[in-house]
């Protein structure tokens, strides 16, 4: 019953100072909306990333004018790193083998059927015993005259140049928009503050009563901090409505329509109901830390 | 209506059981403890007590005086004579620069900021401007004294009818305080400081803003509240009902205990 008296107190004074509400309500929506568009985009770059990481095998591209004893002679070199303990297991892949493979990965393999010959390359999927030392085994692998110089990476391809952009950009997407979100957060808790602020002041009768009539400090504060917790979480959760017509409407038929990477990649980002529970939860502590500030501040009990 | 009032506040006093039945809770014992206990009789205690406001603006100057429990006492004197500084160490709003103050056998000096609003729930406080909240009914008003001390709605739905009946508001209570004439709603606010059966009621100016008929009304109602036993502290400068009742008089003047009588009249303070 009096968490009840606190709800009703709390209703009562945000019916009373409708405008600043809702001002505090926006603010937390805009942070919320913001946050919750930045989570999931920062998920799926950071699971791209961690996915080009594990992708550590060493491409080495065989020219197709290769003899079949150059060939011969860097899969035995190739052998014998891995008798070194360098490697741990290669694969050969012929033209062929690529081409049936990269049509794998295309919406519409149709388009292949356009080419008049096969323009991928055969390779060794070389598979290096530790990560690290990817740049040894290339170093050793350069020797060969079989080797495709035209290919990315003088036709010995690993992940490291790849990987480090995409860590980079990853990185600054998180800085980012960790800095947006702070600013934004900070926003919503001052705003919500200033609601509380002028929340006391209008009832500043109320709170004169109360510690007349002696109702403890608790009992003062807590209205206030529901108050503020309500305006957070009603911000939060239309937030959440938004973000959703928003992957009904724009998100989900972009990600089915598209031909860019972001079909065939396993990807993958937070599932919508998380991110709602998050982003509401989100929403309630702005709220609650708004006013608790400024209780301390404005309101000695 | 006022046999019929005597009869329930004289019950009221006699048996305070209905007021214990419920709300066995933590809260409801610490309240209980609070309640005020004027061991040696005395309701209120001052020693010696001096309140400077900053440097050399003195409040209260080296005022001793006691008031048993049971009393009914006037306390005037001009404006900025002390009647203020007083209400205002009774309840605890500041401490005293000098001096003892104890209320119900507590020395606030040494009571710390946490135990304050138990203090308050042992005071009944009545002001000038009634202190009511606008946007609700007089049961409301009423009832928020009890829900913010966290009384449970049983007892609340029960005391407040009570109250009301006593102090003649039973017809008003679904009204807001501005459809109420001034000494309706400071009828209103006696019912709030009263609904918990303080042992002290204050009543700072109660009838500042009435017209004579009126305040006699407020005085009656606030003289039947002393019989039950509650000690009555009324600071005012309207002097015919002073005169007219005949209780002690604490005179201050400039912060000074200029007079301290018994069955007294207002006059002699001022010339």
């Amino acid at each position: 019953m009096r968490l009840g008296f606190f709800f009703r107190e709390a209703i009562r004074s945000i019916k009373a100072n409708v405008a600043i509400s809702v001002a505090a309500i926006v603010t937390v929506m805009i942070a919320v909306f913001i946050l919750g568009t930045f989570i999931p985009s920062y998920l799926y770059v950071q699971s791209t990333v961690n996915q080009q990481k594990s992708r550590l095998d060493i491409q080495v591209y065989v020219a197709d004018a290769a003899p079949q004893s150059q060939v011969a002679a860097l899969q035995a070199q190739i052998v014998a790193l891995q008798s070194q303990g360098l490697i741990k297991s290669f694969s050969f892949i012929s033209k062929t083998d690529a081409l049936n493979q990269f049509k794998a990965r295309l919406n519409d393999p149709s388009i292949l059927t356009l080419l008049p010959n096969n323009p991928l390359p055969a390779s060794f999927d070389v598979r290096p015993a530790d990560p690290a030392k990817d740049g040894q085994i290339a170093t050793a692998l350069r020797t060969s005259h079989a080797i495709d110089t035209t290919m990315p990476g003088n036709g010995i391809s690993y992940a490291e140049t790849t990987t480090n952009r995409l860590l980079t950009i990853a990185q600054f997407i998180q800085y980012a928009g960790l800095v947006l979100i702070a600013i934004l957060l900070v926003a919503a808790i001052l705003l919500i503050g200033n609601t509380i602020r002028l929340s006391i002041f209008a009832r500043r009768r109320e709170v004169e009563v109360m510690r007349l009539v002696g109702a403890t400090n608790w009992f003062i504060r807590w209205p206030f901090i529901i108050e503020g917790i309500i305006c957070g979480v009603v911000g939060a959760a239309i937030s959440v409505v938004i973000l959703w017509i928003a992957k009904i409407l724009v998100v989900d038929p972009y990600v089915s329509t598209s031909t860019g990477g972001l079909t065939r990649d396993s990807a993958t980002t937070i599932g919508f109901g998380t991110l709602a529970v998050i982003l509401i939860v989100a929403g309630g502590a702005v709220g609650a830390v708004g006013s608790g500030f400024t209780l301390r501040r404005f309101l000695k009990v | 209506m006022s046999t019929d009032a005597d009869a329930q506040l004289n019950s009221e006093s006699e048996s305070p059981a209905p007021a214990r039945r419920t709300g066995r809770t933590a809260e409801r014992r610490i309240d209980r403890r609070s309640i005020l206990r004027p061991g040696d009789g005395s309701m209120v205690i001052f020693d010696g007590v001096t309140k400077r406001y900053g440097e050399d603006v003195v409040g209260l100057d080296n005022i001793s005086l006691s008031i048993d429990a049971g009393e009914f006492v006037f306390l005037v004197g001009p404006s900025g004579s002390g009647k203020s500084t007083f209400i205002r160490l009774l309840i605890k709003e500041m401490d005293a620069s000098e001096g003892t103050v104890i209320v119900g056998g507590r020395d606030l000096g040494k009571m710390g900021r946490s135990k304050v609003p138990y203090l308050r729930r042992g005071i009944g406080c009545v002001f000038q401007d009634f202190k009511l909240l606008p946007g609700r009914t007089i049961y409301e008003n009423v009832a928020y004294a009890l829900e913010v001390t966290g009384d449970a709605p049983k007892s609340i739905r029960r005391k407040v009818p009570e109250i009301l009946a006593l102090t003649g508001l039973s017809d008003k209570s679904d009204r807001l305080p501005n459809e109420l004439s001034g000494g309706e709603q400071q009828r209103v606010s006696i019912a709030r400081a009263f609904v918990n059966h303080p042992r002290l009621l204050i009543a700072d100016e109660p009838t500042g803003n009435l017209d004579p008929d009126t305040s006699i009304g407020i005085m009656q109602l606030l003289y039947r509240i002393n019989r039950t036993g509650t000690t009555v502290v009324m600071a005012t400068h309207d002097r015919d009902l002073v005169d007219k009742m005949q209780m002690r008089v604490i005179a201050l003047e400039g912060g000074k205990l200029v007079r301290d009588e018994r069955s007294a009249s207002y006059a002699t303070v001022e010339p």
